[in-house]
């Protein structure tokens, strides 16, 4: 499948938005990707709650594509990377960690209430923040003098109304002057619709494409 | 005692109260104590509730002939209602008669508003005679050792049965019936009903089609004829009278004097958004009647309720406001005059209302018919004619509800365990699961133990396991508590509790009006306008206001459809437009101007055409479809025909039906000669056709909300009590697409599918209002602009979506609304 991403500048660094939701920083060859909530079916289905089982791979299949498709020096997760408690996911997790040959970082999340140990020993390295030049990398979007911050958390959608009393209700990539939030990563995530203020830009998501929306 | 004697215990009692025991009572009393099963058809006040309660206890006195010094201990007897505000009324009826004729039996009530303490009482020792809801029934089930607690039943009575029956509470009922009937051996079942078109299917259902229960039963009809007239109310100046709206508020005035006329009237509403806004609105325009008016529905705290309910007896009150709330049961003698405001929907429902005034033998009943737009008044000339010929609807038993079927196999296991050989059996003895397999068994079987069909490597599942002897059962405490906190198949949206900050509780209203608010927000609730503070912990904290201009919680739940008896006759009322012969009723005369205009830009249509309207205005290109054949019908003609036609062209269509017709609307102009000329009306490949459209339209997802809650998928908790639910928060819509992807094939996703079509429309219906269409000639006319029959449609908010475009497409074309800064 040939996909269609977007590029911007922030502070004169380069990134690449895809389709998947994650954002590739160029000059640091660093791949970023929010709220992948790895754990959540399981979490689910260990209560009682009989959601497809099958679903929960497909999550690994779209860290490896994105993963493919930059091949990037670092990986960072911006939190919420695993749901909940520990459970089987985790030994899928780590499987998969062992394989991959990028360098990864989390920044926690309001959700990552996993032993830092635990990450530590398939030697991820946990940390709340992580500062680099004037970019300013959290989980929660936060503003900071003097920096432009990526973030996740908000699983951010936007609404789009078209003639003909269409609605759509979309995942997106959502800019303000000094954040970007990242849409979820995970599937099994859901999304929470932002209203967009005049300088921001918004780029909507689909399976194949990053499109930029039109405001008014 | 033989029966002569226990009759006669019941008939010196009625003489003493100076009453005469009606026919049906006593053929009642004589088929119970005979040992029959049965269905009484018998309206609301007419003694239905000493029809059965006094066999019972005369059944209990044939067997305990020391009834008077012996007392024997435990469980007799079971009364199911549907509303627990009707529980109170029925245990007073029936203390009545057992203090006065000196026979010791406890009564108790078990419903949601019980409380802890009580209920706790009742399983150390049950009343004799047990008055309950089968929400509560299903929670007896699920606690240990049930079957001791029914062992000695030996009746049950399911109270307003054809209002349990089209529901999946009614699903519920057969369940449990099932189980019952295993567990108490000498239990005789007894169903009561308001008049329904399918009363012989009623009594299959309760009692289990081809079982022994049915054959040795009886069907009781009380034939209390009743004569019942309706008004309507005609807008004096029609011209300015509103083509669409659903509020009726123009027509206010015209109200007043009804109501000053008569001791108390009932002011039917079709929603609670709308009872909100007539009850406000009564006392703005007339402040008068303050303190003498009052509102009633379902999300008002239960005080209110029943302070309201007791001032109606007391003929405290003028007027009520009220939902179908009041729609059930109490016995409102004061109550002399109805007024229906918006089309009721359907006869029996109407009838039913009528039903609530002039209570006393002998006199008649009044409904007035308020419309709450023109075309209505067509609906009130209609319902004339449907109260003349009685002509009553059906309610629609369901077929496989694998929801209810899994919660009801969880509450086995979570109480006593079962083993499925057993169970089997008895589940299929119901109408609803008669057709069921042994391979959709097992499949319901694996859902519950793997939460899928295989073992899987990694998989963690956790709810039923399976005992090494094969029984099914319940061991994890947090899932055991989680199910008895969900059993209920009333599904509503998260509902939050409405409190003032200082303390009192308002009622509940759904999550998501909440979520549209501010704090700061000034809305209307329970009658008063009230200032959101902050929502925590599910709940809304509110503050008194004094501004005047506020939102209306508007609650779901509030559309309905004409049933096909109304259709029809609404076709033939319009048609008599048109034809020379016939005559015109009132209210149709009253609409003349209107269709004068709708024959300028269109036509009215006639028996013999169909009528299709294409014009353009600022919203896009409007196409409109008249088959007149109700909501639902529309609702699935309207969606295949986007289907249809977005296989000829890549489009988007935003779809809107009501009770006339639908409505496709476009940014593109459609080729109406094209549609045409396909043939898109035929009946070929229906079935498939249906079904990959609800696929487009996801219509299907809104119902899998209740299947998902039902069916323990999702996790909603109770209004008033937190529950920790850390990180178990989901969307059912976020399940549904999850199933879409990866297990398209499981039962409770494809039973969404076929609940949204399948349920809503009889057998049939939307074969034969095409094949009606299809005899018919098509009139297409491209007019100029919205005709007078488009109005009511072209603004309806609430639309389904259909699309054959690229995602990416359609997005370029759109765009996003900026926040007002």
């Amino acid at each position: 499948m040939t996909v269609k991403t977007q590029e911007i500048v922030i502070n004169s660094q380069t990134f690449i938005l895809h389709p998947t939701g994650a954002a590739y920083w160029k000059e640091k060859d660093m791949l970023l990707i929010a709220d992948v909530h790895l754990g959540k079916i399981t979490h689910f289905r260990k209560n009682g709650s009989a959601v497809p089982e099958s679903a929960l791979y497909k999550n690994f299949e779209r860290l490896d594509e994105v993963l493919h498709y930059f091949q990037p020096e670092t990986l960072c997760f911006l939190g919420d990377l695993f749901h909940s408690y520990l459970n089987k996911e985790w030994l899928l997790f780590s499987e998969w960690v062992r394989k991959t040959t990028s360098k990864i970082i989390l920044i926690a999340g309001n959700h990552d209430i996993i032993s830092p140990l635990r990450y530590e020993e398939l030697k991820i390295q946990v940390s709340s923040e992580w500062l680099i030049n004037s970019i300013l990398l959290t989980h929660h979007p936060e503003e900071r003098q003097g920096f432009f911050n990526i973030s996740g958390h908000i699983h951010p959608g936007i609404r789009l109304h078209g003639s003909g009393k269409q609605l759509l209700c979309i995942s997106c990539f959502f800019k303000r002057k000094h954040q970007l939030i990242l849409p979820a990563f995970g599937i099994f995530t859901g999304k929470h619709v932002l209203n967009p203020e005049k300088e921001d830009q918004v780029f909507a998501i689909t399976t194949e494409e990053v499109i930029q929306v039109n405001l008014h | 005692m033989n029966r002569k004697e226990l009759h006669t215990i019941a008939e010196t009692w009625f003489s003493n109260q100076s009453w005469k025991p009606f026919p049906f009572q006593k053929q009642t009393w004589t088929s119970f104590l005979q040992g029959k099963n049965g269905l009484l058809n018998a309206p609301t006040g007419s003694g239905k509730t000493y029809a059965l309660w006094i066999p019972i206890v005369l059944e209990y006195i044939k067997r305990n002939p020391e009834y008077r010094t012996k007392h024997k201990k435990g469980l007799k007897a079971i009364w199911i209602t549907p509303l627990r505000a009707l529980s109170v009324e029925i245990k007073q009826a029936t203390e009545r008669f057992v203090q006065e004729t000196g026979v010791p039996l406890t009564i108790g009530i078990r419903t949601g508003d019980t409380s802890q303490k009580e209920r706790a009482a009742q399983k150390r020792a049950m009343p004799d005679l047990l008055i309950t809801t089968p929400e509560s029934l299903q929670l007896l089930l699920a606690s240990k050792g049930y079957d001791k607690t029914f062992k000695e039943v030996h009746a049950i009575v399911i109270d307003e049965w054809h209002e349990l029956l089209g529901s999946k509470r009614g699903v519920q009922m057969e369940l449990a019936l099932s189980r019952l009937k295993t567990i108490s051996p000498a239990l005789r079942i007894w169903g009561i009903s308001a008049t329904i078109g399918n009363l012989d299917q009623a009594r299959d259902v309760l009692l289990g089609p081809d079982s022994e229960a049915l054959q040795n039963s009886v069907l009781i009809k009380a034939n209390i004829n009743k004569k019942i007239t309706v008004k309507s109310i005609i807008p004096k100046q029609m011209e300015t009278f509103p083509w669409r709206g659903h509020l009726g508020l123009h027509l206010l005035e015209e109200v007043i004097p009804i109501i000053k006329k008569s001791k108390t009237t009932l002011l039917f509403t079709n929603t609670r958004a709308q009872c909100e806004i007539w009850f406000q609105k009564l006392l703005e325009k007339h402040p008068e009647f303050a303190g003498e008016i009052a509102m009633h529905h379902g999300s008002i705290n239960k005080e209110t309720r029943l302070w309201v309910e007791h001032a109606i007896r007391d003929e405290s009150l003028r007027a009520v406001v009220c939902t179908s709330s009041l729609d059930l049961g109490v016995d409102f003698a004061p109550v002399e005059t109805i007024i229906q405001i918006g089309g009721p929907k359907g006869v029996a429902r109407f009838l039913q209302r009528a039903g609530r005034s002039g209570h006393q033998p002998g006199k008649e009943s009044v409904i007035h018919f308020l419309p709450t737009h023109a075309i209505e008044l067509v609906e009130a000339s209609a319902l004339q004619k449907a109260v003349r010929n009685q002509k009553v609807e059906d309610r629609i038993p369901y077929l496989n509800s694998f929801d209810v079927l899994v919660q009801y196999l969880t509450t086995l296991a979570v109480s006593d365990g079962f083993y499925p050989d057993d169970i089997f059996p008895e589940i299929k003895s119901t109408f609803c699961f008669q057709s069921i397999t042994q391979q959709q068994f097992r499949w319901v079987l694996n859902f519950l133990t793997l939460g899928s069909q295989s073992l899987q490597n990694y998989d963690e599942y956790k709810k039923v396991v399976i005992e090494p002897d094969g029984k099914f059962k319940v061991h994890s405490r947090a899932v055991a508590m989680r199910h008895r906190l969900q059993i209920g198949t009333i599904v509503s949206d998260a509902v939050l509790t409405v409190k003032y900050l200082k303390g009192g509780f308002l009622g509940s209203i759904e999550e998501w009006f909440v979520s549209k608010l501010k704090p700061g927000d000034v809305f209307t609730f329970a009658g008063r306008n009230l200032e959101l503070f902050r929502v925590k912990n599910m709940q809304v904290l509110v503050k008194k206001s004094k501004q005047k201009t506020s939102k209306i919680p508007s609650w779901m739940g509030g559309r309905m459809s004409l049933s096909s008896e109304m259709s029809a006759l609404l076709r033939e009322e319009l048609y008599t437009i048109t034809s020379s012969q016939s005559k015109i009723s009132k209210e149709l005369r009253a609409l003349s101007h209107i269709f004068d205009r709708q024959q300028k830009e269109s036509i009215v249509p006639g028996p013999h055409e169909f009528l299709i309207e294409t014009f353009k205005t600022r919203d896009g290109f409007h196409a409109i479809f008249y088959p007149f054949e109700g909501r639902f019908v529309h609702e699935a003609l309207g969606s295949l025909m986007a289907y249809r036609i977005s296989l000829l062209l890549p489009i988007t269509f935003s779809i809107a039906f009501n009770d006339y017709g639908f409505e496709l609307l476009s940014d593109q102009q459609i080729d109406m000669q094209q549609v045409l000329d396909n043939d898109l009306f035929t009946v070929q490949d229906l079935k498939s056709d249906l079904q990959k459209s609800l696929n487009a339209t996801e219509m299907a997802k809104r119902k899998f909300r209740d299947i998902a809650v039902i069916s323990g998928l999702v996790f909603t908790g109770y209004p008033n009590k937190l529950i920790k639910s850390k990180h178990l928060q989901s969307g059912s819509q976020l399940i549904f697409d999850v199933f879409k992807d990866y297990e398209p094939d499981n039962l409770l996703y494809q039973q969404a599918y076929i609940e949204t079509f399948e349920h809503q429309l009889e057998e049939g219906r939307l074969q034969l209002a095409m094949e009606r269409i299809s005899a018919q000639t098509t009139v297409w006319k491209a007019c100029k602009k919205a005709t007078p029959f488009s109005f009511p449609i072209i603004t309806d908010r609430l639309r389904a979506k259909l699309s054959s475009e690229k995602l990416a497409d359609r997005i370029k074309r759109m765009t996003a609304m900026l926040e007002k800064a």
